[in-house]
């Protein structure tokens, strides 16, 4: 008798210390924080982190970039999404006719958090700051630039070669400008001997419209408004919470438990059935998932022909294939994702006797093909081994034996950049916002090498791309995209599938959140919902 | 002077316990040397570039970049001198740099042990009061319903996949009924505690801080339910079956016969005879919460050593990777080594000696 008793003695004691612990904890903290959930209080944010610094020199991943346009200003400026139109940020510019030299005039009024004037002073510093890290992963961006101070509100750049991109460049939050005078008290310097990034790692020395409060690798980064601030962007929170959730069933229970009122990572199947109240921004994201055909008969054996390349583009069906990524996704009409210069209206449909013909010309005869993908890597909440299943069973359909190669990202990675795959399914993202960044998919370039292919082996479509890439005309620039685009559907090895989508979830005690390609949200855009 | 009768002086005996101690220490030290060269060897034996995997696309196409970055972490030395380098500097307490977060690994492990420690010691704890009710409750009602009852919840905690359980958990008690707090070790509006221990329900109780300790003890109840359940399957199994073998020793009747109470023959006889194999399993069943804390953490957005491993290990982050390794090696060694211990004093027939 006395065991009967205890069962549920003790279940409605863990129920009630469950219960207990949980009134006490808050469980709707969204409308519990200090100041409230909406009218300047708090803002929380769930997403997965890929942060490493608060050191906008040293930031390369999407957390980063968030955090860092947050905090830092940068010389230009993107508005809302539309990452095709650069605008002026901190400064406005001129530029010559051969894109070759780019000179900023700053915005007068623009003050740090500490209350201190920004000038052109501090816009050289941060910008030869980051081209004197060699080891920091945004060096690369200044490559073969040269940054001088004309006066106190003017800066010019000098580049080597034409490179119409600059101010889309100078948009990326890696390049905000920080305040030179605090950052070399804490060891900033433009010589290589940077050691400045513990300091920013505790503190920000930003114009941003936020301060950083306090910064935690591995669970938050707590922002506060910064009171200084001059901009157009006035922070409408006091206090924002980035916390780190990796898994997204995660971040969905928390938003629609009212935990936190921005869930960043939610996958096409979790927005299209979120509970009443919250709302969904789902756009195509820049990334684009491919396949990959390589051209070197020493790896591609038979299959390395742009022939077989396009017989698989023709034998798919890409409706079929956009099931698997949910909300926002596109079909990829080409290397150049759609929100892109040049990017084409329309991409492949189906054509079974199309596929047949080229297949034929390939001189394919029925060889199993292994499929090499990374399988621990989603982009865009699109996982790469049931849409490697599904290029199987379609490419099986006809006519194409395919044997699937999963393995570990880092471990594929490698595979991948030295060219050893024959076929492959990988993704493009751009590193600024511009379709200069798809040109390495082009014969004898970064990607194009990956597969295998070199400028001879196509040299109309190497000569498109030099003249994309030299092109100053915006209108002729646009066009050269276009036909570099053209080219690479008709006669290139590879087979663009999917442009990701990107969903942005909030409650709707929050508006204003908007997928940006670069810096993936601007946090100083939410407001409480009016 | 008659020095050479003066009494040799007495040579001082060293106690057992102390030996034991010595001879334990070494063998751990051995056994740590084991493991850094094994999870050295392992990782390098794993196909990839870390490189590559660390700095990304776009830096990892700049030589300039990629040049002062292997140079930095000295990734440009032969592998031997790599692991040696390596050594010499683990004997100063250097772990090396993390390759994904650009700082010391022992601020990593500082921040991210405590999280674990914290979740799998309230697990050991509540799965070790849950399952030795249980398990003495079933040995005592032997083929009887509530034995029926107490099999069925011990195979259900040991079978049920520890990452969907805390999903169901999670989506249940919080979204469901609104009984447990979000993911995290705290809710967005409170600050953490200053790191005395690093466990946030002590700092806050050393910081005087009722509000923050009811916070994150409210935090932690679901994550430990969760990964206490597979323990409490497994331990209870083995208490039942430890409490059926002493139930019928003669001390335990003895005990009956001689009018003791039921209360008093379970503690001091019947638990007490049956402990010995229990602290053996209770040893085991640690490490296993250990390796289960990698999805739990997952799941409850939970920044311990779980996470920081799963983090490592897909950026192969030697150094990293060499910390955790290091770290669940030492929590082994020091569990088994307390498991030890405890074995002389609840028998006094085992020496340590």
């Amino acid at each position: 008798m006395r065991s009967t008793r205890r069962i549920p003695t003790l279940a409605t004691a863990a129920v009630a210390a469950l219960a207990l612990a949980g009134c006490s904890g808050g469980g709707n903290s969204a409308t519990n924080t200090e100041g409230g959930g909406s009218g300047g209080g708090s803002l929380v944010i769930d997403t997965a982190f890929s942060i490493e610094t608060g050191d906008p020199g040293n930031t390369y991943d999407p957390t980063g970039n968030m955090v860092a346009k947050a905090l830092y200003e940068t010389l230009v400026d993107f508005e809302g999404s539309d990452v095709t139109t650069p605008v002026p940020g901190l400064a406005d510019w001129e530029q010559n006719e051969e894109a070759t030299e780019f000179t900023f005039t700053i915005e007068d009024g623009h003050v740090f958090s500490d209350g201190s004037a920004l000038d052109a002073d501090d816009v050289v510093f941060s910008l030869q700051r980051v081209q004197g890290m060699v080891d920091a992963k945004p060096n690369f961006l200044l490559s073969g630039v040269t940054i001088e101070k004309v006066d106190d509100e003017t800066v010019k750049f000098t580049t080597e070669t034409p490179l119409l991109q600059l101010p889309a460049i100078l948009a990326n939050p890696a390049l905000g400008i920080v305040n030179s005078e605090v950052v070399q008290e804490n060891g900033g310097a433009i010589d290589g001997s940077d050691d400045a990034q513990s300091y920013l790692d505790g503190e920000s020395a930003g114009s941003g419209p936020f301060v950083l409060d306090s910064l935690d690798l591995t669970s938050q980064v707590v922002l506060t408004k910064n009171e200084e601030y001059t901009g157009d962007e006035e922070a409408a929170y006091d206090r924002v919470v980035i916390r780190n959730v990796t898994e997204s069933a995660t971040q969905k229970i928390n938003l629609e438990g009212g935990d936190t009122m921005v869930a960043m990572d939610l996958n096409g199947d979790q927005v299209s059935d979120l509970a009443d109240g919250l709302t969904v921004d789902s756009v195509p994201s820049g990334q684009t998932i491919f396949l990959l055909v390589n051209q070197d008969p020493a790896v591609g054996g038979v299959t390395a022909n742009t022939a077989f390349a396009e017989a698989v583009r023709y034998a798919l069906d890409y409706d079929s294939l956009l099931e698997l990524a949910g909300s926002g996704a596109t079909q990829a009409t080409g290397v150049i994702p759609t929100s892109f210069l040049g990017a084409l209206d329309d991409g492949v449909t189906q054509d079974l006797a199309a596929a047949t013909a080229a297949l034929s010309a390939s001189g394919y005869a029925g060889q199993t093909v292994r499929l090499q993908y990374p399988n621990d890597y989603p982009v865009g909440g699109v996982e790469f081994t049931p849409l490697a299943e599904r290029v199987q069973s379609q490419l099986q359909a006809a006519g194409i034996a395919v044997e699937l190669a999963p393995a570990p990202f880092t471990t594929e990675l490698d595979a991948y950049v030295n060219g050893t795959e024959a076929f492959s399914m990988w993704f493009w993202g751009p590193d600024y916002a511009d379709s200069a960044n798809f040109l390495p998919f082009g014969p004898g370039l970064k990607v194009g090498l990956r597969a295998g292919w070199t400028a001879d082996m196509n040299p109309q479509i190497a000569e498109l791309a030099a003249q994309a890439a030299a092109e100053t005309n915006p209108d002729e620039r646009e066009a050269a995209f276009t036909d570099f685009a053209t080219a690479m559907q008709d006669s290139g090895p590879f087979v663009p599938l999917i442009v990701p989508g990107s969903n942005i979830a909030t409650t709707d005690e929050v508006e204003g959140a908007v997928y940006n390609a670069v810096w993936t949200m601007d946090i100083a855009e939410l407001s409480p919902a009016s | 002077m008659t020095l050479a009768h003066a009494p040799a002086p007495a040579r001082p005996t060293r106690s057992p316990l102390v030996g034991y101690l010595i001879r334990r220490l070494g063998t751990s030290v051995l056994l740590l040397f084991g493991v850094t060269i094994v999870t050295f060897v392992l990782t390098n034996l794993v196909p990839g570039d870390p490189v590559a995997a660390a700095l990304g696309e776009g830096a990892a196409s700049n030589p300039q970049t990629v040049a002062a970055y292997v140079e930095r972490y000295g990734l440009d030395q032969p592998l031997p001198l790599q692991y040696l380098a390596y050594l010499g500097n683990l004997m100063q307490g250097d772990l090396g740099t993390s390759l994904t977060t650009g700082r010391p690994v022992t601020t990593d492990l500082a921040a991210a042990v405590p999280a674990t420690v914290e979740i799998a010691v309230g697990a050991i704890l509540v799965s070790l009061v849950v399952s030795v009710v249980l398990g003495t409750l079933a040995a005592y009602r032997r083929g009887l319903v509530t034995d029926q009852v107490v099999r069925v919840v011990s195979l259900v905690g040991l079978s049920v996949p520890t990452f969907w359980l805390a999903l169901v958990a999670f989506n249940f008690f919080f979204l469901g009924l609104g009984i447990a707090p979000g993911s995290g070790r705290l809710s967005p509006q409170y600050t953490p505690p200053p790191t005395v221990t690093g466990l946030y329900s002590v700092d806050f109780l050393l910081n005087g801080d009722s509000v923050g300790f009811f916070d994150a003890m409210a935090h932690l109840a679901l994550p430990v339910f969760v990964l206490s359940l597979f323990t409490i399957g497994l331990l209870t199994r083995f208490i039942r079956t430890s409490v059926l073998e002493v139930l019928d020793r003669d001390f335990v009747r003895a005990a009956r016969a001689k009018g003791l109470g039921g209360g008093r023959i379970v503690l001091d006889y019947v638990l007490r005879g049956a402990s010995l194999p229990i602290l053996t399993v209770v040893g085991i069943a640690f490490g296993s919460l250990l390796s289960g804390t990698v999805l739990v953490e997952a799941v409850f957005a939970w920044p311990g050593l779980g996470t920081y491993a799963y983090n490592s290990a897909t950026s192969l982050d030697l150094p990293g990777v060499m910390g955790v390794g290091l770290v669940v090696g030492v929590i082994y060694l020091v569990v088994n080594f307390v498991v030890d211990l405890l074995y002389g004093f609840l028998d006094p027939r085992v020496r340590l000696g």
